[in-house]
């Protein structure tokens, strides 16, 4: 087990430069970009169909090696072992790609790989637990100058470690004094925090930094925030479209919705709008959540999926982030069919699992990555709660669409794929951990491993989140399962990705304790 | 520059403000990072001229140094921005110097809003720039699918009114000649015919976001130009072939039979030729 770092002398982080997490602050659009590219547009030979016009049966291109020939570990059904049965002659840079990451993959899926440790009887890896925990506390120590671009990112570095180290099931109460101490400068007096002290108030830095106040709890944390700065502050970001922006002055995406919806029903903010909200009340907004529900719904693209602001591509972070502002706004049942078409939206998200590989894409016709774990497996228990309908008991609905993913292939994605042999989780095999990975990754596969639904009790006495606050989750049944039962990890809120008691505590501190404004 | 600002005439009215990292609390801070001698004595100095709110040559050379050592300081690219304006520079000047930076940070997105907040001053650019589409495609040639690009270029799009402008359409074309699942561009395209328009609210698909229109509704034009969409399927259909296991294309021609109110039913000849036992 990882020792506490105390003491007075900070241990540097054994991490090399080139591990840089992709996100600044933020993120999840960014992770995607890490691809390495090959200059040009050659434009390829057009290559015909067949005569018939039917695609030809994949004959493993000359890209074929070794990793799809040799046998798998027993155990992994096909699906998981073979590449997809029907392959384009085309080859396109897209298929390059693909077809380096499928090899690539293939290897760990079928349990071939000589960094992967003990196979259990389905063929998955188990869980490193331990050196993922070392990772995560050496994540939180001291970066060597290669780390500099991370300056504006600092409260993400903070909730990405303490969020995995939760899920891992350490306490990361520990850290209170040394959260409180490190976030107390990057607040701003007008309200916000930056992503480090002199920067301006950022709604995602801001996000992470009341998650990773949640995260440690007690009455010193919750209390360090200033909620009626906050609440002005968020005034002035709301946008005459309904959404916000991210800072004064910066973009305006949903990645701010999300972030801004999460922190109003966290620290329970007033509605009402500040008297300086002044594009909002121009609009004719009266709330801070006026018109945020229209402007989610404007995202959505003709794929079915969501993008980062009207009118852009589909991308699965962005969905998570539209789908979870639409529940904490009101119950999903209602906010999401009201706002969203649901069989357009369930085509593409549905098409965003690959196969062999399990893992998740973030958008059409790109590679899979451990990251949408979470931003796209986070929407499953959001469009599951949305279609079982109004929660009619205290416990979980007797009746429920059920799987509407395969929870084994992302299983065996995460552990087979994403798991670094000295610590730390990835996007994928043959790139380096880092802390925005380690927590995504793994709260996919918490999220896999729970059922997560909500009951008709909300822990808050106030009408306007009382839906968001009304999940609860249970472990799914363990016969289906391919991993141990020592892989399980804790289960977070699937809406503020904290545990369930953690984002309760900071909600019912604030309500009994409400600002003056 | 190099020398330090400490020992700069031009800085010594300047009270730089040092770093707070929170250790006089008591408690060791987390996440730290040992930045550079340059970078804290710049940014120290960067904080100072902040809180004054200074607008001035001298502050706007300092952006520059710190966007060269941290280009995803984001506040320094806001505060950039505003003493651009302030002080009335030459944007086409500064647009220059974005595209070599943009070149070199190509996962850098600071960098396009900051080119959006130039370009959306109406009197500096009452038209669009006309190197922007060629510099685009110079950055689509060393990552084709790039979202920030990408949405820049959407902007843009919304901002000079260019659904209809040839060079759009022949970028799109040329961008999924290239690489038919290239599915950026398919929803580049999909924006230029069937994306809202003029003083409708920007949306993924017609009729969203509006409280009296159903969900089933979306992306269901009002007015139908028929020949456009024939049209459009036709290319779809001409793409399907050149790679049928791609999705862009078929989820275009999804999205154009909705676009006109026309079932998938018209497509079953065109599919049975890619199913044993099928028409076609």
């Amino acid at each position: 087990m990882p020792l506490i770092i105390a003491g007075r002398h900070k241990r540097r982080v054994r991490f090399p430069a080139a591990s840089l997490p992709p996100a600044v602050i933020s993120t999840p659009a960014t992770a995607q970009q890490q691809q390495q590219k090959r200059p040009g547009n050659q434009v390829p030979s057009p290559a015909k169909p067949g005569k018939s016009g039917k695609p030809s049966k994949s004959e493993s291109s000359n890209s074929s090696t070794m990793a799809t020939q040799q046998e798998p570990r027993p155990g992994i059904p096909a699906l998981f072992t073979q590449p997809p049965p029907i392959r384009d002659p085309l080859v396109t840079e897209t298929v390059e790609l693909q077809d380096a990451t499928l090899e690539r993959c293939l290897e760990f899926l079928k349990g071939l790989h000589i960094s992967q440790g003990s196979f259990n009887a389905s063929g998955v890896p188990a869980l490193q637990r331990d050196p993922h925990i070392t990772y995560l506390y050496d994540s939180l120590e001291d970066y060597p100058e290669g780390f500099v671009a991370m300056d504006a990112s600092r409260p993400w570095m903070v909730y990405w470690a303490l969020a995995g180290l939760t899920l891992l099931g350490e306490d990361p109460t520990r850290f209170r004094e040394r959260v409180l101490g490190t976030l107390r400068p990057m607040q701003h007096p007008t309200g916000g925090f930056g992503g480090g002290h002199g920067q301006i108030s950022h709604l995602a830095g801001s996000y992470a930094a009341v998650l990773a106040l949640a995260l440690v709890g007690g009455e010193d944390a919750f209390a360090l925030v200033d909620r009626e700065a906050m609440w002005r502050w968020l005034g002035r970001l709301k946008q005459a479209d309904g959404g916000f922006s991210v800072t004064e002055g910066g973009e305006e995406d949903v990645r701010g919705a999300y972030c801004a919806a999460t922190i109003i029903a966290l620290l329970d903010l007033p509605l009402t709008l500040p008297h300086d909200a002044k594009k909002a009340r121009e609009a004719g907004f009266e709330t801070l959540t006026d018109g945020l529900a229209e402007y989610l719904s404007r995202c959505q693209s003709f794929e079915g999926g969501i993008s980062g602001s009207p009118g852009v591509e589909a991308h699965g972070a962005y969905a998570f982030c539209s789908l979870a502002c639409l529940s904490i706004l009101g119950p999903p049942e209602e906010t999401i069919p009201r706002h969203m078409n649901i069989p357009l939206l369930l085509s593409w998200l549905s098409a965003r699992q690959y196969a062999p590989e399990g893992g998740f894409s973030g958008r059409t016709n790109k590679l899979v990555d451990g990251c949408y774990s979470h931003w796209v497996g986070g929407c499953w228990p959001l469009l599951q709660s949305a279609l079982d309908g109004k929660p009619l008991s205290s416990g979980a609905p007797t009746t429920t669409v059920g799987n509407l993913y395969s929870r084994e292939g992302l299983d065996r994605y995460i552990l087979s794929c994403c798991q670094s042999p000295r610590g730390g989780l990835r996007d994928k095999p043959g790139k380096s951990p880092d802390s925005y990975h380690t927590c995504y990754v793994l709260t996919g596969l918490s999220a896999t491993q729970h059922h997560h639904y909500r009951t008709n009790t909300s822990i808050s006495s106030s009408s306007e989140f009382a839906s968001a606050f009304s999940w609860q989750s249970s472990p799914m049944r363990a016969v289906d399962n391919v991993y141990d039962k020592a892989d399980r990890l804790v289960a977070f809120h699937p809406l503020f990705v904290i545990p369930h008691q953690a984002a309760a505590n900071m909600r019912l501190w604030c309500e009994s304790n409400p600002i003056a404004t | 520059m190099a020398e330090g600002y400490a020992n700069d005439p031009e800085w010594a009215n300047i009270t730089p403000i040092e770093l707070d990292d929170g250790s006089e609390s008591g408690a060791m801070p987390l996440a730290t990072i040992a930045y550079p001698d340059e970078y804290l004595e710049a940014t120290s100095y960067l904080r100072a001229v902040m809180a004054a709110n200074e607008m001035s040559e001298r502050a706007l050379k300092l952006t520059k140094d710190v966007i060269s050592m941290n280009p995803a300081h984001y506040t320094v690219w806001i505060y950039r921005a505003k003493i651009l304006f302030a002080l009335d520079k030459d944007l086409t000047e500064e647009l220059n110097w974005l595209n070599g930076v943009s070149l070199k940070y190509l996962k850098n997105y600071q960098i396009w809003h900051h080119r959006q907040v130039l370009i959306s001053s109406q009197t500096h650019f009452p038209t669009m720039p006309p190197k922007e589409p060629d510099f685009l495609m110079e950055m689509f040639a060393q990552d084709s699918k790039n979202y920030h690009v990408w949405t820049y270029r959407h902007w843009l799009v919304r901002h000079f009114k260019l659904w209809d402008s040839p060079r759009e359409l022949e970028d799109v074309e040329a961008l999924i000649k290239a690489d038919v699942r290239n599915n950026s561009a398919w929803n580049h395209r999909y924006m230029l015919r069937f994306g809202p328009r003029d003083d409708v609210p920007d949306a993924g698909m017609v009729n969203s976001g509006n409280a009296d229109i159903s969900p089933e509704e979306k992306g269901r034009l009002p007015v139908v130009d028929e020949d456009l969409i024939d049209a459009e399927l036709k290319y779809a259909q001409e793409q399907i072939l050149r790679a049928p296991e791609n999705r862009s294309p078929w989820w275009y021609a999804r999205g154009v039979l909705r676009a006109a109110g026309r079932g998938l039913g018209e497509w079953e000849g065109f599919v049975g030729i890619f199913v044993d036992g099928g028409g076609g």
